[in-house]
């Protein structure tokens, strides 16, 4: 008998790990809690309770989906619409709102002829935080019919995110005021 | 950006690590929870009540000296105190829950139940010396680690793969759980009118469980704990082999606790393994699980103090279990059937005794925020042993040491045999809010045994005794 349980051990981990796609990880709420069975009484079952230490991923999920909740945006809808509209003075080139990117085409203001902006900005994930937009801006200057690369102050793509947060701000207190 | 940097290298990781499974590394995370619930109870039990022992015939059972010393000797037709039918009954844990996620993908953490049930019934040591029944216990305690290629591995005080945490068919979602619900918390232990046969009483030794991932609709798990016991510590209180040391294969008292001591963790079961195999899903919009599973263990021996010989009194726990449960449009159904060498409370049973069979069937109703539901149990053991152990007759070369018991029907010692428990339960619940139920429950339960007195505080022979509990209350899991 203890043989063959041994090779049952040993033999049907190995089993399992051939599942491959069909195969996938039991949730702890899916076992059975006899002292009782109060787990399924859980609002949220395994994930229940009330984080006291760490980080609550799992809040952060429902509130940036309850928040951005946007079907097919796998950023934040909020950071999404306020860069659209901060950078809409620009042409568009592109915008993927999966990889959370848009970037634009160069733009030559109205009063400087002689320069021209480019810009590409980044949403960075489903929070609704400082950190979650990154805002890089192009300048090209005319010099001698040639379009010559030029540095761009630091602050101006600070000065961009500031505005894009700013943005996200009005449209998230608004959603909020509904 | 610190973040994102750390989550992108993560996900590098993961991608060399494993390569189907790429997440992000997690944070361990704290979270509290638990429950807690109050309940009134109305409660009918035959031999409630306390008679001296005397005159009459009765007697105390064992380890329940004075339980009736305020009673003066049986007088003709008097000195009975009832317990009374009504009393409220309140119980809540707090949960500890570690999670967290490495850079690989393992999931690990623990969990920490705390109990505040350590003593079912209060137990005066000595004036100004005594536990109360609401002193801290704990209920699980395991730490685990998972992995969506290999599955999971938990190390601890914990239910086992046939206990409890992959059984099919053991429908208990209403009410409090009917015949396997709260009702004990309002029965006396006389006559062991109780119900705790349930997967969960399997116990939560200190085991060491694997459960698989799910493959095709099939998971599987199994555990192994060297004996009955939780905790640290040895548990021994001198050097000396006894029962209560976790460890002890032989000791002396072994064959009365084939069926465990109540409180202590004092259990002759040893070498305990389990074994399930589950498949689930889903069939023209029916949702299905089907579970068969195998609990095993051996038991320690008992010991003669006069020559030393070891006497294999007991048969191994040898318990095959099959369930299975069906669910579409808010209904369940379930059938659970067990068989195999076990007495009730998942007891050793003597050699020569008879096998148990146990057959569960339920069933429950959901629809909005109520659920009904019912459920019925019926079990045969063995009852009073046949047999009984006998020093004199280890020491004299019987290997088992158990001796034919010839008392006469009625009296002390007599082995009738077949012991019947029956029960069931009735009952539903409302959903307040998420997490929080209003409950009421009707369940009885009985165990008979013709000719065998299981009640002998009470005069004359108590071959039949019943339990019916109503209960109606409120619960909250948070």
């Amino acid at each position: 008998m203890k043989p063959l349980l041994a090779a049952v051990a040993i033999a049907l981990p190995l089993l399992a790990a051939c599942g491959d796609s069909n195969q996938r990880l039991v949730n702890n709420d899916e076992y059975g809690d006899y002292r009782g069975g109060r787990a399924r009484n859980r609002p949220q079952g395994a994930n229940a309770g009330l984080v006291v230490f760490g980080v609550d991923k799992d809040r952060e999920a429902r509130e940036a989906a309850a928040a951005g909740g946007a079907a097919g945006l796998s950023v934040n809808a909020y950071l999404w619409r306020a860069t659209l509209d901060t950078l809409s003075f620009m042409p568009l080139a592109s915008a993927d709102p999966f990889g959370g990117t848009i970037i634009t085409d160069w733009y030559t203001p109205a009063g400087a002829t002689n320069e021209r902006f480019r810009a590409q900005a980044y949403v960075l994930g489903r929070q609704l935080r400082s950190d979650g937009v990154k805002v890089q801006l192009f300048r090209q200057t005319l010099e001698r019919g040639q379009w010559v690369d030029s540095p761009v102050s630091a602050s101006t793509n600070a000065d961009m995110e500031d505005k894009v947060l700013a943005r996200a701000r009005e449209l998230r207190s608004q959603s909020a005021s509904r | 950006m610190r973040k994102i940097l750390l989550g992108t290298t993560a996900v590098v990781g993961a991608a060399l690590l494993a390569p189907s499974f790429a997440a992000a590394q997690e944070a361990p995370t704290v979270r509290i929870g638990g429950f807690f619930r109050a309940y009134y109870g109305y409660t009918q039990q035959t031999g409630r009540n306390s008679t001296a022992p005397g005159a009459t015939g009765s007697t105390l059972p064992t380890g329940v000296a004075g339980a009736t010393g305020n009673l003066p000797p049986d007088a003709p037709g008097g000195n009975q105190a009832r317990l009374s039918k009504n009393d409220f009954s309140t119980d809540g844990e707090v949960h500890v829950f570690v999670n967290g996620k490495t850079a690989n993908g393992l999931s690990y953490g623990a969990v920490i139940e705390m109990a505040f049930n350590q003593q079912e019934g209060r137990n005066i040591v000595q004036q100004r010396s005594s536990t109360g029944k609401t002193t801290a216990s704990i209920d699980e305690w395991y730490a685990f680690v998972a992995s969506p290629t290999w599955g999971q591995v938990r190390f601890g005080d914990e239910d086992g793969p046939v206990g409890g945490l992959m059984n099919s068919g053991v429908i208990t979602n209403f009410g409090t759980g009917g015949v396997y619900g709260d009702r004990e918390s309002f029965v006396t232990r006389q006559a062991n009118d109780r119900t705790t046969t349930s997967p969960g009483s399997l116990g939560d030794a200190t085991k060491i469980i694997y459960l698989s991932p799910q493959f095709f609709g099939f998971d599987f798990g199994a555990s192994f704990a060297f004996n009955y016991n939780e905790g640290e510590d040895t548990g021994c209180s001198t050097n000396q082999s006894s029962g209560y040391c976790d460890s002890s294969y032989a000791f002396t008292g072994a064959s009365g606790v084939g069926i465990a001591a109540a409180g202590p963790n004092f259990s002759a079961r040893r070498n305990e393994y389990q074994g399930a195999a589950r498949w689930r899903g889903s069939l023209a919009g029916v949702g299905l699980s089907v579970t068969g599973g195998y609990v095993g263990a051996g038991a320690a021996r008992e010991l003669t103090p006069v020559a030393g010989t070891q006497a294999r009194v007991f048969n191994n726990l040898n318990v095959y279990q099959v369930g299975a449960q069906a669910t579409a449009y808010g209904l369940t159904v379930g059938a659970q059937y067990e068989h195999g060498d076990s007495n009730f409370f998942w007891g050793n049973t003597f050699r020569g005794d008879r096998p148990m069979d146990q057959f569960f069937a339920g069933a429950s109703y959901t629809a909005g925020p109520f659920t009904f539901g019912g459920n019925y149990v019926m079990q045969t053991v063995e009852g009073a042993s046949r047999s009984a152990f006998s020093g004199p007759a280890a020491d004299a070369g019987s290997k088992s040491g158990l001796v034919a018991s010839t008392a006469a029907p009625g009296s002390a010692g007599f082995g009738a045999g077949l012991m019947r428990r029956l029960g069931y339960g009735i009952g539903g619940n409302y959903r307040i809010a998420p997490g929080m139920d209003i409950v009421a429950e009707y369940s009885s339960y009985t165990v008979a045994e013709r000719g065998r007195d299981l009640n002998p505080s009470n005069p004359g022979t108590q071959d039949k005794a019943t339990a019916k509990v109503f209960i109606l209350g409120t619960r909250i899991a948070f």
